[in-house]
């Protein structure tokens, strides 16, 4: 049976200031159908949906809905029609509360004669409705700045449930949410195919394309590839689609020991304590070769721990030594100057600058590493600037028109590359990464954890924080699961499995 | 969402380069030349002598060293309300140097020094509290008013040494004030600060993300205490040439010049969030502002009236640039 179909999309082209984002791209929207988009990044996924919610107007195509051609659909048409989009970068206004968040442009109102106030009590209840489906375990009132990006996240997805819909996008919905988070949201998602409502759903992770699609379009180049009914599909099909080939699956060495207890230790932390409780006595070593995980449930504490180790946020106690001689790292500055580095979790808050371009983003700490007098004293010299910028852009494969244009205009995935090429080109010695590949491609992932692998064989230190447990079990050599600010448990990669690292990272799980 | 749009209108203006570029870059100029035109047609007679182009360039000299100044304050996404006051307590404070006999070439030096440490003080303030620098400099106005007010008696200072005066008048070929030269040099230094060190790198990275530019290994504190001494020492230089034009040290002397100094980065593509602007752009609006001044003193213009129509023409001129640079 076909599904009455929503919203079509014709032959839809854009074209930005030297990019053409999408080519020629038909798309349709069917009824109670999760539709999935894959693609590279930079393949123009996230441009065809800001033209289906009228933030870009297309080059040429059409958007049919109800039978009406709509060649230059508005933000406000798109609203009454019922396309509600969430967007991948996050629109939740910090300084509001989550209630306000959720019903910041429809405030129910409550009348006093003449006068119309907001009806706090009835937002309350809508709000705690909307709180409940999508699993956030939040007061409504609490404000949004105090959030987490997951839980930032959750409210994003509660607000296109505020409101009556025809169609929902979710724009990598899931970058940031855990596990638990996850299977909140496809029950969202189950919950609104069964009302008959059309989903499009864009994610990177194939396991979850295939748990949740019904159908998969493949985007190459701004152009369609192929639509498929998913359960005619495998994933590794789905890759050899959107990369051209197959990628390799491990990227620990042949002959790694089992133990690295016998190498030469390249970095180590002791007694590491915060003052609120994120990390409590933590030790551990990193020896020459190695890759160390950081597994743990989100708000385990892991990125705290690692904010602590480079000195952006401050310790009560610990030492940090690097080749056996003790370093103190009480800012970043201070860290970076000893020759760590740091890519956070979260780069539109702590990553990027808006106001810079790709090839600023990339120098800015190269140049602070050489400068003298506390990072101030020195020369910008734009050769090197250029060729430390066009070295990351060929090394990470970054897709944009040039390394002159503003990092805003590139896709978020290559925005996530950018930063990565930041800390890449400042060459240091330990390298700490929090969710590297948060937004990126599978191909794309293959390379940097290729890359990972090269710096540690070259006898850099890599310490790795992520959510994705595969992620983690294909590069790391070690795995040390974190909760409630200890390392409860450490596997190496050849005895640590989903379930087991699960386990550990659980409560319940500890013995 | 919105930040979105803007791109959308960006990237839209990006597709037809020719007008919008040459706006962007040159959109504050065509202000200035309309003003300029303005006052010609008004008074063919008084604008086309050399004199009165001279006069213009002296007048704009004081705003422009404030505005560069304040720039670097709005850069960081703070501000500097107390650059009026730095102003009138460098003057003071020199005057009064000289008076007592300190030679004119040192006692200017000390006045400028005294602005930068002024700056510092500021910026101290703001690292130490935590405060928001509108706070902070709200505060250090209102009290180095204060100050200047109670060494000064409330009076003002004269009688310091006619050469310091003459000098600081002194027409280079009888055309170029030679404190327009000054301010033009202070523009160039940190035009090539802005655009050629790391340092400069660094105060822009900190105006467009705090946060990233503190993982990023910028030394926060350190560089908002030197955008605020590089204010200071700006308003401090502008305090001593305006104490050479006047010929006399007033308690009062540029009450509200913050206004003219932020509505000059403002005008010349400052944005307040930060990270963006051109020390090109601020002396543009520096000159702006003077023309403006200057002009209403042309048309003799009551100086009640003149308040009104300086802040009706600051709205305008903003709002002028940025009706063209979307309507195209
Ligand atoms: N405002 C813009 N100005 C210029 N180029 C843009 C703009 N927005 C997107 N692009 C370009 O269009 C192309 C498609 O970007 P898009 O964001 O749609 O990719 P995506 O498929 O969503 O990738 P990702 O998986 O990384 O999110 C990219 O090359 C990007 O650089
Ligand atoms: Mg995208």
């Amino acid at each position: 049976m076909q599904a009455e179909t929503l919203v079509q999309m014709k032959h839809v082209r854009k074209e930005f200031p030297g990019v053409t984002a999408l080519s020629d791209m038909s798309f349709d929207i069917r009824a109670g159908e999760v539709h999935v988009l894959l693609g590279e990044n930079g393949a123009g996924k996230s441009t065809l949906m800001k033209i289906l919610s009228g933030v870009y107007t297309p080059t040429s195509g059409s958007i049919v809905v109800d039978g009406k051609a709509y060649k230059n659909l508005t933000p406000h048409d798109a609203d009454r029609l019922g396309i509600r989009v969430i967007y991948q970068e996050l629109s939740v206004i910090p300084t509001l509360s989550i209630r306000e968040n959720l019903f910041v442009d429809r405030l129910p109102i409550k009348k006093h004669g003449p006068f119309h106030t907001v009806d706090h009590d009835e937002m309350q209840r809508r709000a705690e409705g909307l709180l409940e489906k999508v699993g956030l375990r939040r007061d409504a009132r609490t404000l949004v700045e105090d959030l987490s990006i997951s839980e930032k996240q959750q409210v994003e997805i509660a607000k296109a449930l505020a409101v009556d819909s025809r169609v929902i996008v979710m724009d990598e919905p899931t970058a940031s949410l855990t596990h638990e988070e996850v299977r909140h949201l496809f029950d969202v998602i189950r919950a609104l195919k069964a009302q008959g409502k059309g989903i499009v759903f864009i994610s990177h992770k194939l396991g979850e394309i295939m748990e949740i699609g019904d159908c998969v379009t493949v985007l190459k180049d701004g152009a369609n590839v192929g639509t498929h009914a998913v359960s005619d599909v495998t994933a590794d099909d789905l890759v050899t689609m959107m990369v051209g080939r197959q990628i390799r699956k491990n990227y620990q060495d042949e002959n790694t020991p089992d133990s690295f207890e016998q190498e030469e230790v390249l970095f180590e932390v002791q007694g590491l304590t915060r003052r609120d409780g994120k990390a409590k006595n933590v030790s551990f070593r990193l020896h020459k070769g190695e890759i160390l995980g950081f597994a743990g449930l989100v708000g385990a504490g892991r990125s705290e721990l690692m904010d602590a180790v480079f000195g952006a946020a401050p310790k009560q106690s610990g030492r940090i030594f690097l080749h056996g001689k003790e370093i103190r790292t009480k800012s970043p500055y201070r860290a970076i100057r000893h020759s760590l580095a740091m890519v956070t979790e979260n780069r539109r808050e702590t990553g990027f600058f808006q106001n810079f371009d790709i090839k600023e983003n990339i120098s800015l700490i190269s140049f602070l590493k050489t400068a003298r007098g506390g990072g101030t004293l020195g020369l910008i010299d734009r050769r090197f600037e250029r060729e430390c910028a066009e070295r990351q852009r060929k090394a990470l494969r970054i897709k944009c028109a040039s390394i002159d244009q503003l990092v805003a205009e590139l896709s978020g995935g290559n925005q996530q590359k950018v930063i990565l090429g930041r800390w890449l080109a400042a060459q240091s010695e330990i390298l700490i990464f929090d969710e590297p590949t948060k937004g990126i491609d599978v191909g794309s992932k293959a390379e940097i954890y290729a890359l990972m692998r090269g710096l540690a064989d070259s006898g850099k230190g890599v310490l790795v924080v992520s959510s994705e447990l595969p992620e983690l079990l294909a590069v790391c050599d070690t795995i040390a699961v974190y909760r409630e600010g200890e390392i409860v448990r450490t596997f190496s990669h050849r005895d640590a499995t989903e379930e087991k690292i699960m386990l550990a990272a659980t409560a319940d799980g500890a013995e | 969402m919105k930040g979105e749009r803007n791109m959308a209108s960006n990237a839209r203006a990006k597709e037809k380069p020719t007008f919008n570029a040459l706006w962007q870059r040159f959109g504050t100029f065509g202000i200035l030349i309309l003003l300029l035109a303005i006052l010609a047609i008004a008074r063919p007679g008084h604008f086309f002598s050399t004199s009165t182009l001279t006069q213009i360039l002296a007048q704009s000299s004081v705003n422009i060293l404030i505005a560069l100044g304040e720039f670097f304050a709005i850069l960081i996404a703070g501000i500097d309300l107390s650059v009026g006051s730095v102003v009138a307590l460098t003057g003071m404070v020199t005057a009064q140097m000289m008076v007592a006999g300190v030679h004119p070439l040192l006692a200017v030096l000390l006045g400028v020094l005294l602005g930068g440490v002024l700056g510092l003080i500021n910026g101290a303030l703001v690292n130490g509290t935590g405060l928001h620098p509108f706070i902070i400099t709200l505060g250090t106005q209102a009290i180095l008013r204060g100050v200047t007010l109670m060494i000064s008696n409330s009076s003002a200072v004269f009688g310091f040494p006619a050469s310091f005066t003459r000098t600081i008048s002194v027409n280079v070929f009888g055309l170029i004030p030679l404190v327009a030269i000054i301010a033009l040099l202070a523009a160039v230094v940190l035009s090539f600060l802005t655009r050629q060190t790391k340092l400069g790198r660094n105060i822009y990275a900190l105006g467009g993300n705090r946060e990233a530019a503190w993982y990023a290994g910028i030394n926060v504190k350190l560089h908002t205490l030197i955008v605020f001494m590089i204010s200071g020492l700006c308003a401090g230089l502008a305090g001593v040439v305006l104490l050479g034009r006047v010929g006399s040290a007033e308690p009062a002397a540029a009450t509200g010049f913050e206004t003219y100094a932020i509505a000059a980065a403002i005008i010349g593509g400052t944005s307040f969030f930060g990270g963006k602007g051109k020390i090109f752009g601020v002396v543009i609006g520096g000159f702006i502002i003077g023309v403006i001044n200057f002009g209403m003193n042309l048309l003799s213009l009551p100086s009640t009236l003149q308040q009104v129509v300086m802040g009706a023409l600051i709205i305008g001129s903003v709002a002028l640039d940025r009706f063209v640079a979307n309507k195209k």
